[in-house]
């Protein structure tokens, strides 16, 4: 926050002209703090969005015997945020930088055809079908989101896939874009944690401590893979991804995903 | 891939058979073009890949594109695991291919795995353009290096992207990054796997092949899927931790892909070569009437 000063001081020196049209915007007392009650709100567990419906390929993994104790979980969860990062952020980037109608269209397109992987695929349209419909509930002010909803609900050459969704919300709510990216860690790290503590495999308690632990990895892994085009978008975990897919073939199991 | 390519191949109907109308290969890169890989009945173009000394040094690129007329069949294949020796600086290996499948044609990209040493850089990226009722088979899959003499997930850099367009829409777009270096290292995500492979089935001639290899799958990986004991309660894992409890040997599953699930894409770890050989060549063996031999069949 500190080096944020002097670069708005210095830009207002350079424009000078300016001047009166930058102080109008320039945060009139109030819209940070329901900024901040949107973004807790959208980060809260409590939204319904369904995402803990899935455990991102953990139930796969434990049933694998890839994942049996807490260590293991800490590396699955590790290898889920590097792909998460190396994966989706570029969709969450690109959606919330240029939070249009047009622009979406084309990344929920190509996210469609990049998540070739069936059991994630459907978990994210199921995840971004359900995260759109609860913003464009809550977030009435927000006529972007009534319009996309109208214009594309039944359509069928879209599949509202979470990742986009999720930027272009968080944009059109006024997140910054290092802060939706971080945002998506955050809520993907959440659920992974969610599902392993109703898996069985760790209790809330150390759940937590653990969460507190990887987070500092989860900020590298954001400040490594943020900022990117959806062209460079790769998948880094291509054991997890054949485990996953396996997921339909189980024949017990607690979670879509 | 404007630049020079080192191979381009073309496959058109002449009199009727699918036939070799261009192919031409430079170094580091060699196309060979036996004539009886398959019974004379069968109406298929078969094509070795080759490149001199067996593998890709540092800093050199092979791109090849290939292109196969409406109605005909082609397989491109190599002779054994394609070798990225070691990088120099940070200069990269790299293979490009860029192919063309026309109306009612079939392409098989059925190639030995890629092995990294240690070390080695290497990029590799493949575009497919197809139309509504193309048929397209391709195998992408590489090892974990030469892993019999200890040398398990040494590379530094691989990516590996496969692109299918159908016109201009992407279909299925796939990219494999593995770099050294990452959070957790290569050798610890991969636990005791030293093979990754994936196989794309595409078009309406490949229908039932999708369909067995999926049945498969399910019958293969369902039985080595369960709970763990006890809900794997903290007292039980203490209890067998002592000995660590095994992952299948060989990981399969598979996903249809495109609006219309034309496309199928089977994801496959395991722990050697030979299992993953041995998927292919029962998996694939349908594929005998199209190319008039069954891929893998040799190795």
């Amino acid at each position: 926050m500190e080096s944020d000063n002097p670069v708005s001081k210095k830009s207002r020196l350079v424009h000078s002209v300016d001047c009166t049209m930058e102080e109008a915007p320039c945060t009139p007392v109030g819209v940070n703090q329901s900024l901040q009650w949107a973004q807790w709100q959208i980060l809260d567990s409590i939204l319904p969005t369904g995402g803990f419906a899935h455990s991102y390929g953990l139930e796969a993994a434990m049933q694998s015997r890839m994942v049996n104790n807490q260590e293991d979980l800490r590396s699955f969860v590790i290898q889920v945020l590097e792909n998460t990062g190396s994966l989706l952020l570029p969709f969450v980037y690109c959606a919330s930088k240029s939070p249009d109608a047009a622009a979406w269209v084309k990344l929920d397109q190509l996210l469609e055809a990049t998540l070739t992987n069936e059991v994630s695929r459907k978990a994210s349209t199921s995840q971004g079908s359900a995260l759109l419909r609860v913003a464009a509930s809550v977030f009435t002010e927000i006529e972007a989101l009534q319009d996309l909803r109208r214009t594309f609900l039944g359509s069928k050459s879209v599949s509202f896939h979470h990742a986009p969704i999720f930027g272009l919300i968080c944009g059109l709510v006024g997140f910054d874009s290092e802060t939706v990216q971080r945002a998506y860690m955050f809520v993907t790290m959440r659920d992974v944690f969610s599902a392993a503590t109703r898996l069985n495999l760790i209790g809330p308690l150390a759940a937590s401590v653990l969460q507190h632990q990887v987070a500092p990895d989860a900020e590298r892994m954001m400040q490594k893979w943020r900022d990117r085009d959806v062209a460079e978008a790769s998948q880094t975990a291509p054991l997890l991804d054949a485990l996953q897919g396996c997921h339909a073939y189980m024949f017990s199991r607690l979670f879509c995903s | 891939m404007a630049e020079a390519a080192t191979g381009v191949v073309r496959v058109e109907k002449v009199r009727g058979r699918s036939a070799l109308t261009r192919c031409f290969a430079r170094y580091p890169f060699k196309l060979i073009a036996p004539s009886k890989v398959g019974p004379a009945a069968c109406d298929a173009v078969w094509l070795y890949a080759l490149t001199y000394g067996g593998g890709i040094v540092s800093g050199d690129t092979v791109s090849c594109t290939v292109s196969v007329g409406d109605g005909c069949t082609a397989a491109i294949t190599t002779q054994a695991s394609t070798k990225v020796y070691k990088a120099v600086g940070s200069k990269c290996s790299q293979q490009l291919l860029e192919a063309r499948v026309g109306e009612e044609a079939m392409l098989a990209v059925i190639p030995d795995p890629i092995t990294c040493f240690s070390a080695a850089r290497y990029h590799q990226k493949q575009v497919f353009q197809v139309s509504s009722n193309s048929n397209l088979v391709l195998v992408d899959w590489f090892t974990s290096g030469r892993y019999e003499n200890g040398e398990k997930w040494d590379f530094s850099f691989y990516k590996s992207v496969n692109h299918i367009f159908l016109g201009d829409q992407p279909l299925f777009i796939d990219s494999v990054l593995l770099e050294q270096g990452s959070n957790c290292s290569i050798g610890k995500q991969m636990q005791e796997y030293n093979v990754i492979a994936m196989v794309v089935l595409l078009g309406p001639k490949l229908k039932h092949i999708q369909e067995q290899m999926q049945d498969e799958v399910r019958k293969l990986m369902s039985g080595q899927l369960r709970p763990p004991t006890s809900g794997g309660s903290l007292y039980t894992m203490r209890t067998q931790r002592a000995q660590h409890p095994q992952m299948p040997p060989l990981v399969a599953s598979c996903s249809p892909f495109g609006r219309t699930g034309t496309g199928m894409v089977a994801r496959v770890a395991a722990v050697s070569t030979e299992l993953v050989y041995s998927f292919l060549r029962h998996n694939l063996a349908a594929l005998q009437p199209f190319l008039g031999a069954s891929p893998y069949a040799a190795s």
